[in-house]
């Protein structure tokens, strides 16, 4: 690792870090409890401590003090306030401005030091010192790390540590004894007992001794006298006598030799008051213990190439080891560079689409060992593919918990007391989406807030408390994410969209519309409602934005709206950008791939039904109306598919061009039988009369029937794009390849009701007004 | 200070020490295996040792282990004192934790 | 992962395209019984016409789709898309498979053509400039009139043919329509 990528690491942690501090900060507020104040000293603590190791000072000194205060909020010496938080938010915003700044490779300019230095005034506020008396302290650091290192510790007393071995008890000593003996001449200041060698009572030796000490102890006697004191348990004992203001490196050289306890050992010197925090930091940095943190050889590289002052480098080092220490027991995760994770999908994609063909070679050779080989390949490719796909999945939480900021920076904005409520964090969805759905959800919340929330008085009037409510939920639904942003604001005003869309041209004066038509009309271009442009939104600027970025992730949003009563905003995305599970259905020789997840069941459609459903395209499911979708009809589907003619080039037949079949008569003629029999991804065709399935579709609540010809079962479906020639296709989400090779299509379910519903409401539109005009 | 009847009562009288550990380890163990509660009664302690003290440390253990409480009671002056030179009062229930009238005034 | 590569040696195939558009060798082909030409620096490949997927809901002049090693590449009929009706296909129609310039990186299509003849080399000095009228394609498809053998034969701009600003389905909403009809 070379020093740029080190300094790459620093950045992406702070930031990381950054996040989790505003994040605890936003928190803490509602909810003030220990671990959220320590989350907050940790990120700050650790920005410094890296810091320090790129030599970056300015942003030492800046979290030094930041630091300083929150260790008093940590000792409860500072109660937390909204005036707290908020300089606290400050001083992550500042320090997220000072890491752009270093990523960019640029000094902060004189508006960011003012930034610095207003900040700093306002937390030596909170310190209660003086102005002045603080950049003392702030300095003062330094000295005190170098002090430490080059000379004694500070403290002036003696610092013992005994550990009694397990005959102790048994040769007739007792360790307390010695310690009462000590306190004969001089003073034991602190003790620490370590009892974690002691097991549980039925583990017990009752006769071995498990203890042992760390002291503090102040006494004007001499070593020899104090040695003297364990001479009888001298052979039986480790026992180590530290003078006062002795160097580091003894200290050092004290955690160093008992290596084997699992003991936060110098947390413990520091209990004891034998060590100082920056004595500590000072004498870990030079503890070398493999498989530790791969920060620590950053470290002692840079000392070596005296890149950065040791000292610093030392802080920064503790500060990293808690650090990652936290995050090992936290979470235990790994940093996986996307692309590498996307070229797995990919080459896993191609996988799939490998093991298909694999499986029909099989099924054409028909040996059994073969087919049973290719199904094993199968089912752990698929296996393979849910794993994989899983590894891009994240949470939602994250990207909702940035919003606790945007409401609150944005209701203090607007003067309203906003409160946002999450639900559904835990929702998974691919990571491509949640990066592409940031800038939407946010022009959501902002317009909800700005156009959705009244005004406390109005609220007030109307009977709702005075603060508005925005809320941020998630949840899966066939196949989808969905992500809804709900207000309990004043809703969409009917009049005012209409007025608006009848002077834009969009509507005519007197067309009925039905209200869901309307809530449409806030995604066109340019359409605002709002008389007075704010600075937040109401530009008219962004909601078709917003349904243009949804719709490029293949995702839909719609809205639902009480006058008075709220706005949601509902976004419905598919969870994953990259293979999904289908059903293969056919229409005459084309096959198309239906999202499994909409599919809810699969049944013939007799010639009865038929006939009673005739000239209607809607059936009779089990009491409910169905209406359906001719594929046949509507993609217009040959029934003969395109071949080269064997008319144009003489007596050429080849394999899978015979496939000719009356659709209306359903019956195969001769030749057209015999020809399928020959290939088998056709032979499905030869059904003795040709039957019709339905199969019946749902998304978002909506069911829809299909009518495809027959059905062909599951199939693993890797996406392939529309590309730039086919984007935008209304009822087409994508290809695929099937295991024979060929393409076949991916139906975009809604799409295709979107489309089908739209054609027959302007028919019958236009049947409306011609009537009307007759 | 009243407990249901599932709080069982181990008093230990005497010295709590290396040549009584073995016998008071069984004696403990046995009462937790018996109730959900165990209350040990410290107040005739005479002596305690490390021997002593690790056992209380390793009874507390247990009864964690266990899912279980255990509590040292009254604990007399010698319990007290030993406990306060490892700074363990805390952990073991010192006059604080207990609340012990008769022993409250003994430390500050 | 042959399309990365490809992709990646694009934009130097396409700009070497243009730099020796004079002394270059063409593809002939025929379209019913009129022969064009393309630069065959734009070519990728020839492939027999084989299976290809129907597209509902575009414009007549997309034949359709087909699976080009894993890649799904859009196949336009140049027949239709000069405004002719569409061929019979025979055993000797094929698919040539070429590349053009898209938004930021090129995008492979494949174009039906009834019969490929043969790659000759047109020295620039052969070539003339696009008459006004009288070849009944658009001007602008043109590049040049290729003289061989004494014949003219109309030299393809098929970046120009295949725009993909003209072909993309959304910029075609006639297409949609009538296949929605």
């Amino acid at each position: 690792m070379n020093l740029d990528d080190a300094l790459h690491t620093f950045i992406v942690e702070a930031r990381d870090l950054l996040e989790e501090m505003e994040d605890a900060l936003l928190r803490i507020e509602q909810a003030p409890d220990a671990d959220t104040i320590n989350a907050i000293f940790r990120a700050a603590h650790t920005i410094k401590g890296s810091a320090g190791l790129f030599g970056l000072d300015h942003v030492v000194a800046f979290t030094h003090v930041a630091e300083s205060v929150l260790d008093l909020v940590r000792s409860d010496k500072l109660p937390i306030t909204a005036e707290l938080v908020a300089t606290f938010l400050g001083v992550c915003d500042h320090l997220g401005v000072l890491v752009d700044h270093v990523a960019a490779g640029t000094a902060p300019d004189d508006a960011t030091h003012r930034a610095s230095d207003e900040l700093v005034n306002k937390l030596r506020g909170h310190l209660g010192e003086p102005l002045p008396a603080k950049p003392a302290t702030a300095a003062a650091v330094q000295p005190a790390l170098s002090a430490a290192t080059s000379g004694g510790v500070e403290t002036d007393h003696w610092h013992l540590s005994l550990r009694f071995g397990a005959a102790v008890l048994r040769n007739g000593m007792d360790p307390l004894a010695f310690l009462r003996y000590l306190t004969t001449f001089g003073r034991i200041e602190r003790i620490v007992t370590l009892a974690d060698a002691v097991p549980r009572l039925s583990e017990l030796d009752a006769e071995a001794c498990y203890l042992g000490f760390e002291v503090g102890y102040h006494t004007d006697v001499d070593k020899a006298t104090i040695e003297g004191a364990f001479e009888f348990v001298r052979d039986d004992a480790h026992i180590s006598i530290l003078p006062p203001h002795s160097k580091i490196a003894a200290y050092q050289r004290l955690i160093e030799d008992l290596p084997h306890e699992e003991l936060p050992l110098g947390e413990i010197l520091v209990r004891c008051g034998s060590l100082t925090k920056s004595e500590l930091a000072a004498a870990l940095s030079h503890q070398s213990a493999p498989g530790e943190s791969p920060i620590r050889p950053i470290g002692e590289i840079l000392v070596e190439r005296k890149a950065v002052r040791p000292q610093v480098v030392e802080a920064a080092l503790d500060k990293q080891k808690q650090v990652k220490e936290h995050k090992r027991t936290e979470s235990g995760l790994i940093r996986v560079n996307a692309e590498k994770l996307d070229e797995h999908i990919n080459l896993i994609g191609e996988l799939i689409i490998a093991s298909a063909s694999a499986r029909l070679v099989a099924q054409r050779v028909g040996m059994p060992a073969l087919l049973e080989a290719a199904a094993r390949l199968s089912r752990l490719v698929e296996e393979v593919r849910d794993s994989a796909l899983t590894l891009r999945m994240v949470q939602i939480g994250a990207t909702f918990n940035r919003f606790q900021r945007v409401v609150r920076d944005v209701s203090a904005a607007l003067g309203k007391d906003i409160r946002l409520e999450i639900s559904g964090a835990e929702t998974d969805l691919d990571k491509t989406v949640v990066e592409k759905i940031g800038d939407p959800l946010t022009h959501l919340v902002r317009n909800s807030m700005d156009h959705g929330i009244e005004s406390a008085e109005i609220r007030l009037a109307c009977g709702k408390p005075a603060h508005g409510t925005v809320r941020l939920n998630a949840y899966h639904d066939s196949g989808s994410i969905v992500i809804e942003v709900a207000d309990d604001g004043g809703g969409l005003c009917r009049e005012r969209i209409l007025k608006k869309a009848i002077e834009r041209g969009l509507i005519k004066a007197g067309q009925q519309i039905s209200d869901q038509e309307i809530h449409e009309l806030v995604f066109e271009p340019g359409f605002s409602t709002v008389e007075q442009v704010s600075d937040l939104s109401g530009r008219g600027v962004g909601m078709d934005v917003v349904k243009r970025n949804i719709t490029a992730l293949r995702g839909t949003v719609e809205i639902d709206s009480v006058e008075g009563v709220g706005t949601t905003m509902r976004i419905r995305l598919p969870l994953t950008l990259a293979i999904i599970d289908g059903f293969l259905v056919a229409v005459n020789a084309a096959t198309f791939v239906v999202p499994l997840d909409m599919v809810v069941e699969c049944m013939e459609l007799s010639a009865q039904e038929t006939e009673a459903a005739h000239g209607r395209d809607h059936l009779n499911l089990r009491g409910e109306v169905l209406p359906f979708i001719r594929l046949q009809q509507l993609f217009d589907i040959p029934e003969v598919p395109d071949v080269i003619d064997p008319e144009a080039d003489g007596a050429f037949a080849d394999d899978n061009t015979q496939s000719r079949y009356e659709s209306s008569s359903a019956i195969l003629t001769a030749e057209g039988a015999a020809a399928l029999a020959r290939d088998p991804e056709l032979a499905f065709l030869l059904q003795p009369v040709k039957r019709e399935n339905i199969v019946v579709v749902q998304y978002s609540g909506r069911r829809a029937g299909l009518v495809v010809d027959s059905l062909m079962g599951e199939f693993q479906t890797v996406i392939r794009p529309l590309g730039v020639v086919f984007n935008g296709l209304d009822g087409i989400s994508g290809f695929t390849i099937l295991g024979n090779g060929n393409v076949a299509l991916i139906l975009d379910v809604p799409g295709l009701v979107r489309r089908v519903a739209g054609r027959e409401g302007r028919r019958t539109a236009k049947a409306t007004a011609y009537a009307l005009t007759e | 200070m009243s407990h249901p009847a599932t709080v069982t009562r181990v008093a230990i009288a005497g010295e709590f020490s290396i040549f009584t550990a073995a016998a008071v380890r069984d004696q403990l163990l046995a009462a937790l295996g018996g109730a959900a509660e165990v209350e040990v009664d410290l107040a005739q302690v005479t002596e305690l040792d490390s021997a002593g003290v690790q056992l209380m440390l390793a009874a507390k253990r247990e009864a964690a282990a266990q899912d279980k409480v255990l509590r040292f009671t009254a604990h007399s002056a010698a319990v007290l004192d030993t406990l306060e030179l490892c700074d363990l009062s805390a952990h073991c229930g010192g006059p604080a934790a207990t609340g012990a009238a008769d022993t409250a005034g003994a430390t500050p | 992962m042959t399309a990365s590569e490809t992709q990646s040696t694009r934009p130097a195939a396409g700009a070497a395209a243009r730099a020796a558009a004079e002394p270059c060798q063409y593809l002939t082909f025929l379209l019913g019984q009129e022969m064009f030409a393309i630069g065959i620096l734009s070519i990728r490949e020839i492939i027999e016409y084989g299976y290809l997927t129907e597209v509902p809901m575009t414009p007549p002049f997309i034949r359709g789709v087909i699976n080009l090693r894993g890649a799904v590449v859009p196949v336009v009929d140049l027949a239709v898309r000069f405004g002719r009706s569409a061929q019979k296909n025979t055993k000797r129609t094929c698919i040539v498979i070429v590349e053009v310039e898209a938004a930021q990186c090129g995008q492979e299509m494949g174009i039906v053509v009834d019969a490929v003849s043969e790659v000759l080399e047109i020295p620039g000095s052969d070539i003339e400039p696009p008459p006004e009228f009288g070849t009944r394609i658009r001007s602008d498809f043109i590049k040049g009139m290729g003289k061989i053998g004494g014949r003219f034969v109309v030299l393809l701009d098929v970046d120009r043919v295949l725009l993909v600003d003209e072909v993309a389905v959304l910029a075609n909403l006639g297409g949609a329509d009538c296949a929605s009809a």
